[in-house]
């Protein structure tokens, strides 16, 4: 019964305020639409160096299309992604992938190769990127696996991992490269609440010894204001509120706190709609 | 159970409002909106026990008085059956669906040939940069991921090696056979050698192992990649900075490329020895006659077009399934079509390749 358990405190080392760094990756009026359903409607959003950037919305706000946006995978319908001042979508396919090498995405399903080893997922990029050698390749998996508590699940195939520990995995290999920038879709998902404390734990710690900058879109609200510096709410592709965490928490909006408390607004006025049926 | 006044119509819904009672409600509400008054009163104060089924006769009755004009209330609602209706969104579910407007014949037939020539140009697309990456490669003096290569080139040509012979002893057999109950009739028997050589060479062979490794390698390979597609390791890929093009997909296509061709050679030679075989214990042709004969019958020309074409289908087979894994949408139904399609578009693109090649080859003497 693990799972039963409150989540266990973030050591607080790790939650200090930290001074705002410069942009390193901005969103301006960015635009969606898959045929006629607008996903995302002109966001503008600016991460800073060193900073973890929370997204957060309600399945299906269009919070995973704009981490593609932003990672460089899918090209926004309007609006531009900028990466230290320079267009992703107007960069000629290799700098996009000079720039791919310099950061690193954690799936939501850890997306590891399944023809390999869990180690030889770490060091591929390593292995496609570096001219270092097997030897030493294999050594720096070995490391991130170590850091991420899976060092004993090296030699094991990923579909022998449970689903923390395939979220474990993914984000050593996002992280083999020694990226300046992270993107992680919904860490938490599918996790109970102490794996999903443990996995937050280690972002806070990659983002604090690393000096990482991350961006990071999940659904699970304590997870949520427990790693974010600062932090969005989508809902509807539409920004509900933007800033630091606390001035989110803090907001006056009744739907942002609506949100946040997980009122379920969509009942209200649900039973709003058969009232008009009803014979006076 | 019903009474009537004027334009309106009141009709009293039964303590047990549920599947049990709905079918003979539904025609009793039927009956009162077929008679079109201006409101129908659903009195929902008797009901002491209702399920889904009595919830969507409600929500039926009210879309279809929307739909006709007629003005539905609910009169005595208890708590249970708001809290029921509370749980959907009402407006949503009484909208009126519209049949869409029949589309132009022109927009039809756009919509069927469309995704084909959506999947052509990615097919191309797809061979363009693989040709533009290889030479790339070879310019640049990067190493091609050479264990990749050799692991297709196993699954390819060991793998398929079995059943190639397999198939290729029968069909030689069967067209010796064939050929001596023609050529018997004329005393020609001598010549089953040289049928069964030429024919196997020139058309037979390449073919037949093209559609043997289609089958096997090429429906492989496109649930490979669409399994990948869908469960974003490809993205995961193109992420890291490893270029699906280079890891994926050149391995396979020229693995395909060196396997095919291989297999092809073995696809003639099982199909000699079937026919030498037959030949020799059946019809009773000398072996150093039959030898002779085959050798003679035997050109290096068709062995080189026999090599030629095989490679071709091989890469074709391989672009196939490397261009429909990649673009698989829609979950595992999506592979199982990309597989399938694999299969069938390898296969024609074969037999138009090969007339193609016929025709070249005839042109050029």
């Amino acid at each position: 019964m693990r799972f039963l358990r409150r989540r266990p405190k973030i050591p607080p080392g790790l939650l200090r305020p930290r001074p705002p760094g410069k942009d390193l990756l901005r969103a301006v009026a960015v635009t969606t639409t898959f045929g006629d359903r607008t996903v995302l409607n002109g966001i503008d959003l600016a991460v800073r160096k060193g900073e973890i950037f929370v997204i957060l919305g309600p399945s299906g706000c269009g919070k995973t299309t704009l981490l593609r946006h932003l990672s460089g995978m899918l090209e926004p319908t309007l609006g531009s992604i900028t990466f230290e001042g320079r267009n992703l979508y107007l960069m000629p396919e290799c700098e996009l992938d000079r720039i791919r090498q310099r950061t690193g995405f954690s799936f939501q399903g850890g997306a590891l190769l399944t023809s390999m080893s869990v180690l030889d997922n770490v060091i591929l990029p390593l292995l496609e990127n570096t001219d270092i050698s097997p030897e030493i390749a294999r050594q720096v998996g070995r490391m991130k696996l170590d850091m991420v508590g899976l060092l004993k699940a090296a030699e094991a195939s990923p579909a022998d991992l449970s689903g923390g520990m395939k979220k474990r995995a993914a984000i050593a290999r996002a992280v083999s490269m020694d990226p300046e920038l992270v993107f992680f879709d919904e860490p938490s998902a599918g996790l109970d609440p102490v794996t999903a404390a443990e996995v937050d734990n280690l972002i806070l710690k990659l983002n604090k010894v690393f000096g990482i900058t991350m961006v990071v879109v999940t659904h699970d609200i304590p997870s949520a204001f427990t790693i974010a510096d600062r932090m969005m709410i989508l809902h509807e592709g539409l920004v509900l509120a933007h800033g630091q965490r606390d001035e989110v928490r803090n907001s006056e909006d009744s739907t942002v706190q609506d949100f946040i408390h997980r009122a379920l607004p969509a009942e209200e006025a649900r039973r709003g709609e058969i009232m008009k049926y009803l014979a006076t | 159970m019903d009474s009537s006044a004027k334009s309106v119509r009141t009709l009293e819904l039964p303590p047990l409002f549920d599947r049990s009672s709905v079918g003979t409600l539904q025609g009793e509400i039927e009956s009162a909106l077929e008679a079109e008054p201006d409101r129908i009163l659903l009195d929902l104060g008797p009901v002491e026990r209702f399920d889904s089924s009595g919830m969507a006769l409600l929500i039926e009755t009210l879309r279809k008085g929307r739909d006709r004009g007629i003005e539905i209330r609910l009169r005595g609602a208890g708590g249970g059956v708001l809290d029921f209706l509370s749980l959907l969104s009402v407006d949503r579910l009484v909208t009126v669906d519209r049949e869409r407007d029949p589309r132009p014949w022109i927009v039809r037939l756009g919509a069927v040939f469309i995704p084909v020539l959506d999947s052509t140009e990615s097919g191309l697309r797809l061979v363009g940069r693989a040709i533009v990456e290889f030479f790339r490669d070879l310019w640049t003096g990067k190493t091609m991921h050479r264990d990749r290569f050799l692991e297709e080139v196993s699954h390819a040509g060991n793998g398929g090696m079995g059943i190639v012979l397999l198939i290729g002893f029968l069909l030689g057999l069967i067209l010796a056979m064939q050929a001596w109950i023609q050529l018997r009739v004329f005393g020609a028997v001598q010549y089953i050698a040289d049928m069964v050589a030429v024919s196997v060479t020139r058309e037979i062979g390449p073919l037949m192992a093209a559609i043997l490794v289609a089958a096997r390698s090429g429906s492989s390979i496109a649930a490979q990649l669409g399994t990948m597609t869908i469960n974003e390791e490809v993205d995961a890929l193109r992420q890291m900075g490893v270029h699906p093009m280079r890891y994926l997909v050149l391995p396979k296509m020229l693995a395909l490329g060196l396997a095919t061709p291989c297999l092809a050679i073995l696809f003639c030679g099982a199909a000699i020895l079937g026919g030498a075989l037959f030949g020799i214990l059946a019809v009773g042709i000398e072996p150093g006659v039959f030898l002779e004969s085959t050798r003679k019958a035997l050109k290096f020309a068709d062995l080189l077009g026999c090599l030629l074409k095989a490679g071709v289908f091989g890469f074709l087979i391989a672009s196939v399934g490397c261009s429909l894994g990649l673009n698989v949408k829609g979950g595992p139904e999506g592979v199982g079509r990309a597989t399938t399609g694999a299969v069938v578009a390898s296969i024609f693109l074969i037999i138009v390749f090969d007339a193609i090649f016929v025709l070249a080859l005839r042109v050029s003497g």
